[in-house]
């Protein structure tokens, strides 16, 4: 008896023991995971901030590091050579950062499943056909080329590998005891595949295949009437009329066999609408102190840990201040003391498809300049928790990765987005070695230098904008641009024609580029980059240009503007779709006829001031009515079989305003012929109608900021790491370009001077903890409009009272 | 005094070696001196239960029970103030009945090779 209860309960109690160290499901391994010593308790950080000035032990570095902590945990680093400062970058960062920095490498180079076990392996799939790790693998050879350019990012990736060597199990961030697996080294491709994700970010969408649909059912007049090749309401990034100084070298004719390809079955990632950003600067003109303001807000779908992180770099030739992306070194926008600089998507069209006519089921060789080429194989190995291995082989045209071929297409929602039997030609598959543009913009001094340190970024391509204390200011829509001809890419096209290849590279120092023009600021909005007078085709569409058209009148106006006068601007939240549409909206409805909930909400909408302010009912209601009437007014282009898109907004606003008998407008299923008029009223009614059904009568919860429950959700989303729902303005197309999860990443405002003075605030805070208070400390301040005033130190042992700590790293 | 012995060797032993290490202590002492069968699992259970909870409030405490907050919303429970407590709890009960567990192991096997 005894030793069968002996026996019983050693099994009993191994049984537990191994229970309780396994991952079960979505849950942490409960033991591990609860242990006081090792499990998650061990990542709750103390409120207090610890010890002044600490020492610390980091084997690598060839000298003293001091980093200098502010009251917002952001790092100063201080370094006597260009290899300890970026060592100490990568350190520093991955501090804080290790675990976001580790997953995102994972998301983009498709080796989830080795974590979350199957689950993940049609992603990791999908992100390895698409040539995530190609086109990383294919930056790291370029570099190679660079010594200077690689031993930054060599001391940048043993910084961060320093301090992965320091760690012990319970030192590991919270979401790897969550998930249950171990960091393991950095490398440099990791930095790669970052800015390769940016890449599948900002410049991974593409419309072809709805365009190809529409234009087999509609024909090229209708097609081109509503997706004209340039916006019938634009305001361009280059004002109108600027001189293009230069030669243009010769422009690819759109080729004679030019038809666009329709292919059943496929269906593309539509560029996406709050993927944007703004950023302009005023001259000193404009501004109460005599030199330039620039701001800069990315829009990102918004993440904790925040997307970016903020820090100061010093070494000799070297200060400056700004954000970064945790696992790149350098600044990404910021400032230093001569020079500021800021960033926005361009959004030109730089992924395009073309239909792959392979030889046989083989698929060894296809049909290219009428002879046949043949095909290269490359093998992905993905791992997948458990121990199991799946081979996947991606055949590579000339062009790139056959993503999908016709038959392998699964059913994974990202995968179906993709057109099958078609060759993907990427930017991101090119070589190249944008981060020297970083490393060189950090040491500008002057315009000239800005110049020439763009010329190094390829992709995603952004609008630079540049201020200076020596009181210049421009703006350069920049990146690789492919020499196309017009239109080339709108539609699918024809892989076995060799005109339909990208013919070469616009010339670097050709991309549009305005310095200081007669109205006395630049801006950009992701809006078109020139108007139609710039030689070259970038693409027929660009973002719609509401946020641009606000800036640059508001700019316009502004005389002795300050830092405040410039905040506000990032924080403005009028729609300039309701300036442009309500009037026709309000002229069409028949208050003497509405009653009830329509009653009420017509005489909010009459003396809605436009504004997307977080307590607007006006808001919530336009936001709706206005989808609504795009959805019933293009209701031919929904179609299941054949999936297309809408029109750009542009073309329904100038429709409403001054085409109201067209076509478009008619509903097909009845017999009379409607105009813009009824189809106003309907979708006006539907509008109230479905808000009252959800909200409940008109009250507090239609207030825009309730309706649109803006939150910072965690990156894996984890429940309760996320921020709570804040109750905040702003809204898609509209400057403050906050939505229900994306919006402004990071707000910087930099007054130009002596000295420079530096304002900003993400979403966010510098800790990639979730136990730590530095993790989401700044998202009220974010959230309120606010900004901090940034600390630029001129050296390590500066005193400041909103210096909080010092840590001293030293290699023993 | 098996109590005392569990406690404070799994503390000692635990700043090193992975959370587990409470089954072979508990199983040991009580193997050793555990007395009876009641006393063996209560006192096991007790030990840990109560180092668990003093060293998880001892980091949580400092952090003002912001971290286990959300581990408590994570794990399913409602964002309450009071939430973590039952994370706290469960950690407690955890640790305590592996050890109560491994320790009725030590205490039997200690019994049946007595008889022998």
């Amino acid at each position: 008896m005894k030793v069968f209860l002996a026996v019983l309960f050693t099994v009993l109690g191994l049984s537990l023991v191994l229970l309780l160290n396994m991952k079960l499901g979505q849950a942490p391994p409960l033991g591990k995971f609860l242990d006081p010593f090792h499990g998650f308790w061990a990542n709750a950080e103390s409120a207090s901030p610890g010890d002044k000035e600490t020492g610390l032990d980091v084997p690598g570095l060839t000298g003293k590091v001091t980093v200098v902590f502010d009251d917002k945990m952001i790092p100063h680093i201080f370094a006597g050579n260009d290899h300890d400062v970026y060592f100490a970058q990568g350190y520093i960062t991955a501090k804080d950062r290790l675990w976001q920095m580790d997953f995102q490498t994972r998301f983009a180079s498709g080796r989830l499943s080795e974590v979350v076990g199957n689950k993940a392996v049609e992603l990791d799939r999908f992100q390895r056909r698409m040539g995530m790790t190609y086109g990383a693998e294919q930056m790291i050879k370029e570099v190679a080329k660079y010594p200077r350019l690689k031993a930054v990012m060599e001391a940048y990736r043993d910084g961060i590998n320093a301090y992965i060597h320091s760690l012990k199990p319970g030192d590991y961030p919270i979401e790897f005891k969550i998930l249950d697996y171990k960091p393991e080294d950095w490398q440099v491709l990791n930095t790669g595949l970052l800015l390769k994700l940016m890449s599948a970010t900002l410049a991974g969408g593409s419309n072809e295949f709805y365009m190809s649909n529409i234009l087999a059912k509609f024909g090229p007049d209708i097609t081109r009437d509503l997706f004209p090749d340039y916006p019938g309401l634009e305001d361009p990034i280059i004002p109108k009329g600027t001189p293009w100084n230069f030669k243009p070298v010769s422009i690819p004719q759109v080729p004679k066999s030019y038809s666009a390809i329709a292919t059943a079955g496929i269906r593309t990632k539509e560029l996406e609408e709050g993927i944007g950003s703004n950023n302009w600067a005023i001259s000193g003109k404009k501004s109460a102190s005599g030199y330039p303001i620039l701001a800069n807000d990315p829009h990102l779908d918004l993440t904790l840990p925040a997307i970016w992180y903020q820090l100061q770099l010093s070494a000799p030739g070297l200060n400056v201040y700004g954000v970064s992306i945790p696992g790149s070194p350098c600044v990404v926008i910021g400032y230093n003391k001569d020079v500021a600089w800021g960033v926005t998507n361009v959004g030109s069209d730089v992924l395009d498809w073309y239909q792959v006519n392979f030889r046989d089921t083989k698929k060894d060789a296809y049909f290219y300049d009428n002879a046949w080429k043949p095909t290269r194989r490359r093998i992905e190995h993905i791992a997948i928790r458990g121990g199991k291995q799946l081979d996947d082989t991606v055949i590579y045209t000339h062009q790139g990765p056959v993503v999908y071929l016709d038959n392998q297409k699964p059913a994974f929602a990202k995968a179906a987005n993709i057109p099958s039997g078609h060759a993907l030609r990427w930017i991101a598959h090119e070589p190249s070695a944008d981060i020297w543009a970083f490393y060189l913009l950090n040491r500008a001094k002057n315009y000239d230098d800005y110049r020439k340190a763009i010329t190094w970024f390829a992709a995603p391509a952004q609008n630079f904008a540049f201020a200076s204390a020596t009181n210049d200011i421009a703006i350069t829509p920049n990146g690789r641009f492919p020499l196309k001809w017009r239109e080339q890419g709108k539609f699918l096209m024809d892989g076995s024609k060799p005109e339909n290849d990208w013919q070469g590279w616009i010339p670097t120092e050709q991309n549009p580029t305005v310095k200081n023009p007669p109205r006395g600021f630049i801006s950009s909005a992701n809006q078109s980059p020139a108007d139609q007078s710039y030689p070259y085709y970038l693409s027929w569409e660009f973002h719609s240009y509401d946020r641009a058209r606000r800036i640059n009148s508001r700019l316009a106006v502004m005389e002795h503007a300050t830092v405040d006068s410039i905040r506000a601007l990032q924080n403005d939240t009028y729609s300039i779709l309701a300036e442009n549409i309500l009037p026709v909206l309000l002229k069409s409805l028949e208050p003497g006829r509405l009653s009830g909930e329509a009653k009420a909400a017509y005489s909010i909408m009459a003396g809605w001031n436009k504004q997307y302010d977080a307590g607007e009912k006006g808001a919530s209601i336009f936001e709706l009515w206005h989808n609504t009437l795009a959805r019933m007014t293009w209701d031919e282009f929904l179609d299941a079989e054949h999936p297309m898109r809408f029109p750009p907004r542009e073309r329904l606003v100038r429709m409403l305003r001054d085409e109201p008998l067209s076509p478009w407008f008619d509903d097909k299923n009845t017999p009379a012929k409607e105009t813009s008029r009824k189809i106003i009223r309907k979708s006006f009614a539907f509008t109230i109608d479905s808000l009252a059904r959800k909200l409940g009568p008109i009250g507090d919860k239609w207030e825009w900021g309730r309706v649109k429950g803006s939150h910072v959700p965690h990156l894996a989303a984890i429940p309760g790491f996320g921020s709570a729902t804040l109750f905040a303005g702003g809204g898609k197309n509209i400057v403050n370009a906050l939505s229900e999860s994306n919006g402004p990443s990071w707000r910087m405002i930099v007054a130009l001077g002596k000295p420079n003075k530096g304002y900003g605030v993400f979403p966010g805070g510098e800790s990639g903890n979730p136990g730590s208070f530095y993790y989401d400390n700044m998202i009220e301040t974010w959230a309120g409009g606010k900004l901090n005033e940034l600390l630029f130190l001129q050296s390590p042992t500066e005193t400041n009272k909103r210096i909080i700590k010092r840590i001293l790293l030293t290699n023993h | 005094m098996l109590f005392i012995l569990i406690a404070v060797f799994s503390l000692l032993l635990q700043f090193f070696l992975p959370w587990w290490i409470i089954a072979p202590v508990s199983a040991v002492l009580a193997a050793l001196v555990g007395g009876t069968a009641r006393n063996a699992f209560f006192s096991s259970f007790m030990a840990i239960f109560v180092m668990w909870i003093g060293v998880s409030l001892s980091k949580s405490i400092p952090n003002q029970h912001l971290l286990s907050g959300k581990v408590a919303v994570m794990l399913g429970l409602p964002q309450s103030p009071s939430s973590w407590i039952i994370v706290l709890l469960a950690t407690g009960i955890i640790g305590g009945l592996t050890a109560s567990v491994s320790a009725l192991a030590g205490y039997y096997w200690r019994a049946a090779l007595k008889k022998k």
